[in-house]
């Protein structure tokens, strides 16, 4: 019941690997190769950052050619002795019912220096010698350790599946799962997965499995998950502190980050802090935390650490006579989720404001106060004018349309 | 844009800030110039001095001799690690032997890319010469400044933007009246830049341009709200008006020292007793300061949104 999804919605077949289109072409043009003869360089060394599916194309690609797939990844030893037991008989000869093979060596860069004493050297010397078609996955091709080997292998590339690569998989897991998912939950996910696809359904599976909807809130937690409870109880010992010591220890017990704490505080003091007077003392308390914090960011002085935690703590307790009616819950830092929401948007701002910029002799941030605005205007009231200016700035007609639309509530 | 279409090319263009175009005519005769430092308001001319001075020191095609950049736009200290120097250490080809960075919106580097660039600024003396461009000049390290020859440009007389306007309603064939100018002057607020933008923005609706047609495109462009924010805060809303907050610094891009400015602006035209409205201006002079140190822009103007509930609290009490 409890299988892994990355197992369960592993691709079957090449075809159904996300990304990297062109590294998968060449693989099987080089495989292709061998039917004739073997090729100059009879290994492939396929290298990428971690999740971007090196080794399921490969296994991908045994099933659709009916190779028999012969592997070793970093849990078999991989000294001398045992790379020339495992694959110096099966690069030599053939199957026994005549099925063609394929040697994987994977994590290629787990092969360490005193356990795996000459495992490297052998493994170049098999590739030389192989009549089987031999293919290496590691992290990083250009650690010097693979130098000699590298010369005999033909590289490729693996690169980070795009973000909408990675949504459109986790949406189709979330349809055969039966789970609703809110579009931005998905999007939020694949954002931290940071192309990373093994991660990203991971993830998605401690989020959403036995569960039918999965809201973006949900996704929101994924980084402080097992924390919920800790920084609920922090922040209640905060803000109904009886005194400043109890607020200052449930700092400093809680093992929370202390920006994230910061958000979670700013999120909610006004919701239990109402009086006018109260209120601006406790968010003043916080202006002063922050205020230390730029300070320890500029002067790289940790000492004034201590004045952040006071401030933030003791500080906000000490604001207010304490005095609840009845039960407020605590609320999710909405700042994080505007954050995360609105990242795209801000984005695409940031390249407007440049593109402006490079024409206008300003920042970005300039344009976004003295020229986006007068350009949305303009798009209203003269079209011609507008497609002109456009054209000049170098604006896209997307970039066109996200002008336009940044007020359209009024 | 008018902004760059009516940007002068040459210094010979230039009508105002006489003084500091006269010295930068004499560096062209000389045919050579100090690091130098232009500070000033923003819409001012300071951009346009330095191109002006390239192009009259280079000729038409003195792109292939400046490189320009915004220290808003990058303001790591790789920048100056690598583009900066990677430019300064290639020597010019043409027949003046150096070439000429300019570093706009210097003031917003961090010390650590001041500290880089003033290494960078006396290795390359010979190769490259550096025109910082700044609001604020004290924002930029003491070993700099003294590297360098200072330009304080100031707000252009009334009448010499009235003159700039008439010449690109001339030019653009636009009818603009007496009280169009005034309403155009008063919302730039003596920044030739905005003034412009607000000018074309106008021009746009194809009206003839008069007060009323100012006015209504530019309440259309501003985000404002900043209005709004502020009297939300004053009627004891703290929650919608942080939700106003956040929606001009996210979806608008606004940076927080901006809505600040427009906050300024606006606390003499709130109605409140005067005596608030100085007791406003302290906390807002004391947020100004804590933007500057602190690390989330959005919490400090939020504490001032607070100090706003707390105050509209106690006007009403009287």
């Amino acid at each position: 019941m409890n299988i892994p999804w990355t197992l369960k919605y592993k691709p079957k077949t090449l075809s159904e690997v996300i990304g990297n289109e062109d590294a998968k072409k060449k693989i099987l043009q080089w495989i292709k190769e061998w039917d004739a003869k073997p090729p100059k360089k009879k290994a492939l060394l396929i290298y990428g950052p971690p999740g971007t599916g090196k080794t399921v194309t490969v296994e991908a690609l045994a099933n659709d050619l009916d190779m028999e797939l012969v592997q070793s990844n970093a849990s078999d030893y991989r000294t001398a002795d045992a790379v020339q037991r495992f694959a110096g008989r099966s690069s030599r000869y053939g199957t026994l019912f005549g099925k063609k093979r394929l040697i994987l060596f994977d994590e290629l860069d787990g092969i360490t220096g005193s356990a795996d004493r000459g495992g490297l050297r052998e493994i170049t010397k098999i590739v030389k010698e192989t009549g089987s078609p031999i293919i290496l996955i590691a992290n990083d091709a250009y650690n010097p350790r693979f130098s000699t080997l590298r010369r005999s292998c033909q590289l490729i590339e693996f690169k980070k599946p795009n973000k909408r690569q990675i949504i459109k998989l986790l949406s189709k897991i979330c349809s055969l799962e039966g789970i609703y998912a809110e579009p931005d939950a998905l999007k939020l996910i694949a954002e931290r997965a940071n192309g990373d696809v093994r991660s990203a359904i991971n993830d998605l599976q401690a989020l959403a499995q036995g569960r039918n909807r999965l809201t973006f809130e949900d996704a929101a937690w994924l980084s402080s998950r097992d924390q919920k409870e800790v920084i609920f109880n922090t922040l209640r010992r905060i803000f109904y502190a009886g005194s400043i010591r109890g607020a200052l220890r449930a700092v400093n017990e809680a093992d929370v980050d202390l920006d994230m704490l910061l958000e979670w505080i700013y999120e909610n003091i006004p919701y239990h802090i109402k009086n006018p007077k109260e209120l601006a003392s406790a968010m003043n308390m916080l202006s002063l935390a922050d205020l230390y914090r730029g300070r320890i960011a500029t002067s790289q002085n940790w000492e004034l650490m201590r004045y952040y935690v006071d401030f933030m703590s003791a500080g906000v307790a000490t604001s207010w006579s304490r005095k609840s009616r009845g039960w407020t819950p605590f609320r999710f830092p909405s700042r994080i989720m505007s954050m995360s929401r609105s990242k795209a948007a801000r984005g695409m701002l940031k390249e407007i404001g440049l593109r402006i910029g490079r024409r206008c002799h300003i920042s970005a941030d300039r344009a976004a106060k003295d020229v986006i605005p007068f350009l949305r205007v303009i798009f209203q009231n003269n079209p011609e004018m507008g497609a002109s200016l456009a054209k000049w700035l170098g604006l896209d007609e997307e970039m066109m349309n996200f002008i336009a639309s940044m007020r359209n509530n009024k | 844009m008018w902004t760059e279409k009516y940007r002068p090319r040459s210094l010979e263009d230039i009508v105002n800030q006489e003084e500091i175009v006269n010295r930068l005519k004499s560096f062209v005769k000389a045919r050579n110039i100090p690091h130098c430092i232009f500070a000033g308001p923003p819409g001012t001319g300071k951009t346009t001095a330095a191109l002006c001075l390239a192009h009259d020191l280079y000729g038409p095609g003195y792109h292939e001799y400046i490189m320009e950049l915004n220290a808003s736009d990058e303001r790591g200290i790789n920048v100056v690690r690598e583009t900066v120097k990677t430019f300064a250490r290639t020597k010019s080809i043409g027949e003046v032997p150096f070439k000429i960075l300019i570093l706009d919106e210097a003031d917003n580097m961090t010390s650590d890319a001041q500290q880089a660039l003033r290494r960078t600024m006396e290795r390359y003396t010979e190769a490259a010469r550096f025109i910082l461009i700044a609001n604020y000049s004290g924002r930029i390290i003491e070993p700099i400044q003294s590297r360098c020859a200072p330009f304080r440009f100031t707000y252009l007389p009334e009448e010499k933007i009235i003159e700039r306007i008439k010449y690109i309603a001339e030019q653009e064939g636009l009818t603009i009246t007496e009280d169009g100018i005034k309403a155009v002057i008063e919302i730039g607020g003596g920044d030739l830049r905005r003034t412009i933008n607000v000018l074309q923005t106008a021009a746009s609706t194809g009206k003839p341009i008069d007060e009323e047609t100012v006015y209504s495109v530019v309440g259309r462009a501003n985000p404002a709200d900043v209005r709004e924010m502020m009297i939300t805060a004053l009627n004891g809303d703290f929650i919608k008006a942080r939700n106003k907050l956040r929606e001009l610094l996210l979806k608008y891009g606004l940076a927080g020292s901006d809505i600040l400015g427009q906050i300024h602006n606006e606390v003499f035209r709130l109605n409140i007793p005067d005596k608030w409205k100085v007791k406003i201006m302290e906390i807002i002079g004391e947020t100004d300061y804590r933007l500057l140190q602190g690390s989330n822009e959005e919490i400090q103007l939020s504490a001032l949104l607070a100090r706003f509930v707390e105050a509209g609290e106690e006007i009403k009490r009287g």
